[in-house]
């Protein structure tokens, strides 16, 4: 499946400043390799240790969040939306 | 026409509020807890919507890279060193004289935010920092108040209501803070004063809603990019998560004991240090010492001295702030090697 990812302001260094990125995989997980193998670092940005990135960042899929669906195995459909968002702190 | 009704008409027109709902904000309690951009903004909407009290605490000062978004202060404010709190208070009486306005300068943290919150029926986030927002979040779910989270930087901002018991908490969603460094700042980043305005009135219309009691509070995490003009509802579901420990009743920030303790300041370049007990110091006493080896001014507010190419601002409860840096141990080592600690 290719995705559509709203790549989030921290990342975005990683992904040469776009805010917006084209990924394919089945599963949020796939999609997380994928990326990192366009932009390498993306996934060790997102798993720090063994802690999974939805520990410290909120990845949603088509605007819903992956905890109430199947965490990092939720499926994803072709042009799905997928946002990924780390707390903003600013204020 | 009375002239509370007449200060109120237009909103009380609005069915969502009308009279009953005037009523509700009449006696109300809301604590801005940081009044930067987001705070007032925030402030503004609340004490010009009639909010009854209004307690609005900030440990800064104003300067003039704050003017650009912070809409409460001017130049005045700046040259006269008035803490954003302070200067907040005054400006806000002036446009509602009517309500109850409390500007408290003051570091948040988990010594004091109990107190500062008692008696909150809405604790609205205007804060800078990760940090203090798990803290407020502990407070909010141990006294059962709400509060409404908002946070801007860039061209993008996000907000989500926290109602204890009802709503997934921030620890739900974000059980860990992500690691230094993973934070976009208003340093790093900038700000375009659009994404704050648009997230304190978001959040000012959300506590307004709570208050009155509206039955479509919202329950999603609504994000922005003012420059692309997206707006997002996530949605985050409707109950609190089983892992949670704060919503499991740990409160770990708020039962914290830190030693002295510093904290990078998002969009000055700075650098707070706090101690973990109260102080009074004697400004009088401190710029007599600095005079000798810098330069020092003060007024009751705080006191600034410039040493060693170093800026610092010390306050009466014995924080300090380091300008023009970002190493945290220096801005340790600064303290004690000024101050004393």
């Amino acid at each position: 499946m290719s995705v559509r990812v709203h790549v989030p302001l921290p990342l975005r260094r990683l992904a040469g400043g776009l805010t917006e990125v084209e990924a394919t995989g089945s599963s949020i997980r796939e999609i997380i390799e994928d990326l990192d193998a366009s932009y390498p670092g993306m996934k060790e940005r997102l798993f720090r240790g063994d802690e999974e990135p939805s520990r410290f960042v909120g990845i949603f899929v088509d605007g819903r969040d992956i905890r109430l669906l199947e965490g990092l195995e939720t499926a994803v459909r072709e042009d799905a939306v997928v946002t990924i968002l780390p707390l903003a702190a600013g204020g | 026409m009375q002239p509370y009704t007449d200060r109120y008409s237009r909103q009380i027109i609005f069915p969502g509020i009308g009279r009953a709902g005037q009523a509700r904000l009449a006696n109300s309690m809301v604590v801005v807890i940081g009044c930067g951009a987001l705070g007032t903004v925030a402030a503004a909407c609340l004490a010009r919507a009639g909010i009854g009290r209004l307690r609005i605490v900030d440990r800064d000062f104003i300067e003039y890279h704050n003017l650009q978004r912070q809409i409460l202060f001017d130049e005045d404010d700046v040259r006269n060193q008035i803490p954003k709190a302070i200067a907040a208070e005054r400006h806000l009486r002036k446009a509602n004289s009517s309500i109850e306005i409390e500007g408290i300068v003051a570091d948040v943290n988990y010594r004091n935010i109990e107190r500062l919150a008692k008696g909150a029926d809405v604790i609205l986030d205007g804060v800078d920092n990760l940090e203090t927002r798990y803290l407020i979040n502990d407070v909010s779910l141990k006294h059962g108040v709400p509060w409404v989270y908002g946070a801007a930087v860039s061209s993008d901002g996000m907000t989500m209501n926290i109602i204890p018991g009802k709503t997934p908490c921030i620890r739900c969603l974000f059980p860990t803070m992500p690691a230094a460094g993973q934070i976009a700042t208003c340093d790093t980043a900038g700000v375009v004063s659009s994404a704050p305005f648009i997230i304190g009135a978001l959040q000012s219309v959300e506590a307004i809603k709570i208050l009155v009691g509206a039955e479509d509070v919202s329950r999603d995490l609504i994000t922005v990019d003012v420059w692309t003009g997206a707006f997002e509802r996530l949605e985050i579901g409707d109950s609190p998560s089983p892992d949670c420990p704060a919503c499991q009743g740990k409160y770990e920030f708020l039962d914290a004991r830190f030693g002295a303790r510093t904290t990078y300041i998002c969009g000055q370049n700075a650098v707070q240090v706090v101690l973990p007990s109260d102080r009074e110091l004697s400004f009088e006493e401190l710029a007599r010492r600095f005079r000798e080896i810098g330069q020092a001014s003060y007024n009751e507010f705080m006191l600034r001295f410039a040493v060693d190419g170093y800026e610092m601002v010390l306050f009466p409860d014995g924080r300090m702030i380091v300008k023009g840096t970002d190493d945290e141990s220096l801005a340790k080592g600064l303290y004690a090697k000024y101050v004393g600690m």
